[in-house]
């Protein structure tokens, strides 16, 4: 890839969203009309990451069910740990931002880090496998995998996910490279704008991210009932990926195109 | 079957190159360290941050081993390692996701393992994953921004930076990688295809001697006279590039005189 290529977060800075003005074939709709009151209610949410410490204030009574991956050589296992809890705080603080745009959403964490798999593709593909096949409606994904090798995987599984109405909602790296599946068509992926809202979020009609949210110096849940101020694409993703639940709670058969267009429609006007 | 003379020629030759980029590598120490601190050093500077270092994956300890850095005790974090699936420095590294933290020193839950070791407590974190398309191979961490927390084009410019230090990393894993082909092809020739003894009679012992005075210098004598050339051929460099060539030219006359010697009857 051209090393030129800038950081996907440069379309979303202050100063820089002047390129996201676009007259799209929806216009603007209202958000009051397109999300009500809209609180999750009804709807799933799958958090890919390191695990959510559960009893976190931020998301203690979200939790549905927690499951981690086992990776033992060819064999990748999703199982239910209700003890799989958070080993380094990313998950839970994605858990809380979800939880406080998506209150009534239930949310379920699948650990695919740990020291035996390691975030490896193979453990994350399992993941979103497994929420596939459960018909989560959202999931949110704030890794992603590197590996030339999981190309086709992932590519399959994001169209799989597209036509099982399970939407996955992708942070984008922040350097150049492969990057799957968050650089899939059919999925939806968010970098990070730096507007101190966690109710503000851009369209970029630029490709590949399509996405801006609130993701610098986010006051997030961490590990151990802690929090931490981040920043990051990670902590971006999971403010769509709230969002989407809303919407996902207040039309039930929305599908991922559908979800992407309303998103893309009640986004806020460039600055 | 192979051609034992074949064999024997090939083997000349793989010692020879073995023993130039040896001289070479000597002659022009570790171009790449320079290149890291460089790029440590520029991280502190444009982000205008307290410290910065660069840790990298050594896969058969599974551990991010530091090995460059800027800023206070910054001596003291180059050989550490750490867990490469914990902490921010590991998160990034599994993932492949840049990421920021602040307020780590008021957080008591903060993993201290590095802290502890340096005595420095950093208050925010930039942690940038080294990655190309082959895969990730370390981490840039960016230390205590002055004056706020970092931006989005910080990130930017760690992501550049990084960039940058993965291009040297990898260049060093080719370079390591090239050296163990070297050793290999070294021991293969060596040996030939009847296991203990190769084609020219060697048994094991004779074949460690070769491969180890080939691939690790003319001799393992670091007071070896012809290291102390190098090694003096090295430090010239630095302080009289030009005189190099003066020297190389002392050389030859002092080489054609010996060969001029070796010629005369009686010699």
């Amino acid at each position: 890839m051209d090393a030129a290529v800038p950081a996907w977060s440069e379309a979303f800075a202050s100063g820089s969203a002047g390129r996201l003005v676009r007259d799209g074939p929806l216009g603007r709709l209202s958000r009051d009309e397109v999300f009500g009151d809209a609180d999750g209610a009804g709807v799933v949410v799958a958090v890919i990451d390191s695990g959510v410490d559960a009893d976190h204030p931020a998301v203690l009574g979200h939790v549905a069910r927690r499951l981690r991956v086992d990776v033992d050589g060819d064999a990748v296992r999703v199982v239910d740990d209700e003890s799989a809890g958070d080993l380094v705080g990313h998950g839970t603080a994605c858990a809380g931002i979800i939880a406080g745009i998506a209150p009534a959403a239930r949310l379920v964490s699948i650990r695919v880090l740990g020291a035996d798999n390691r975030g490896k593709g193979r453990a994350v593909a399992a993941a979103v496998d497994w929420a596939i096949e459960e018909g989560i409606e959202v999931v949110n994904l704030s890794l992603s995998s590197r590996s030339e090798a999981m190309f086709g995987v992932f590519h399959d599984l994001a169209d799989r996910a597209y036509f099982a109405n399970v939407l996955l909602v992708c942070a984008a790296n922040n350097v150049p490279g492969p990057s799957y599946p968050s650089l899939f068509a059919a999925v939806l992926s968010v970098a990070a704008h730096d507007i101190a809202d966690p109710d503000v979020w851009f369209y970029n009609p630029s490709p590949p991210v399509e996405f801006g949210a609130f993701g610098v110096d986010v006051d997030v849940p961490w590990r151990d009932g802690g929090r931490i101020r981040a920043t990051g694409n990670s902590f971006a993703a999971p403010h769509l990926a709230g969002q989407a639940a809303r919407l996902r709670s207040r039309h039930p058969a929305a599908t991922p195109f559908e979800v992407k267009a309303l998103l893309a429609a009640t986004a806020n006007p460039t600055p | 079957m192979t051609d034992p003379q074949a064999d024997a020629a090939a083997l000349a030759t793989l010692v020879a190159v073995a023993r130039r980029l040896d001289a070479a590598a000597r002659i022009v120490p570790a171009a790449d360290d320079a290149l890291l601190s460089a790029v440590v050093a520029t991280a502190t500077v444009v982000l205008d941050a307290q410290a910065a270092s660069i840790a990298v994956h050594d896969p058969i300890g599974d551990r991010l081993v530091f090995v460059a850095s800027a800023g206070p005790s910054s001596g003291d974090v180059v050989g550490l390692d750490i867990d490469a699936a914990a902490g921010i420095a590991g998160y990034a590294f599994t993932t492949g996701q840049q990421l920021a933290v602040a307020d780590v020193a008021a957080d008591p839950r903060f993993d201290r393992s590095v802290a502890d070791a340096t005595g420095y407590v950093p208050g925010s974190i930039l942690a940038t994953p080294l990655v190309d398309a082959e895969g990730t191979v370390g981490v840039l961490e960016i230390l205590d921004r002055r004056g706020g927390t970092f931006t989005l084009r910080d990130l930017e410019v760690a992501g550049a930076l990084a960039r940058e230090a993965t291009i040297v990393l990898r260049t060093r894993r080719h370079a390591g990688d090239a050296a163990a082909l070297l050793r290999g092809a070294l021991v293969a020739l060596a040996a030939g295809d009847r296991g203990e003894t190769g084609p020219s009679g060697l048994d094991e012992a004779a074949i460690d001697a070769l491969v180890s005075d080939a691939t690790s210098g003319l001799s393992t004598d670091p007071d070896d006279p012809t290291w102390r050339l190098a090694d003096q051929i090295a430090r010239m460099r630095e302080v009289d590039p030009d005189s190099v060539g003066l020297v190389a030219d002392w050389l030859d006359v002092l080489l054609r005189r010996r060969g001029a010697d070796s010629r005369r009857p009686g010699s």
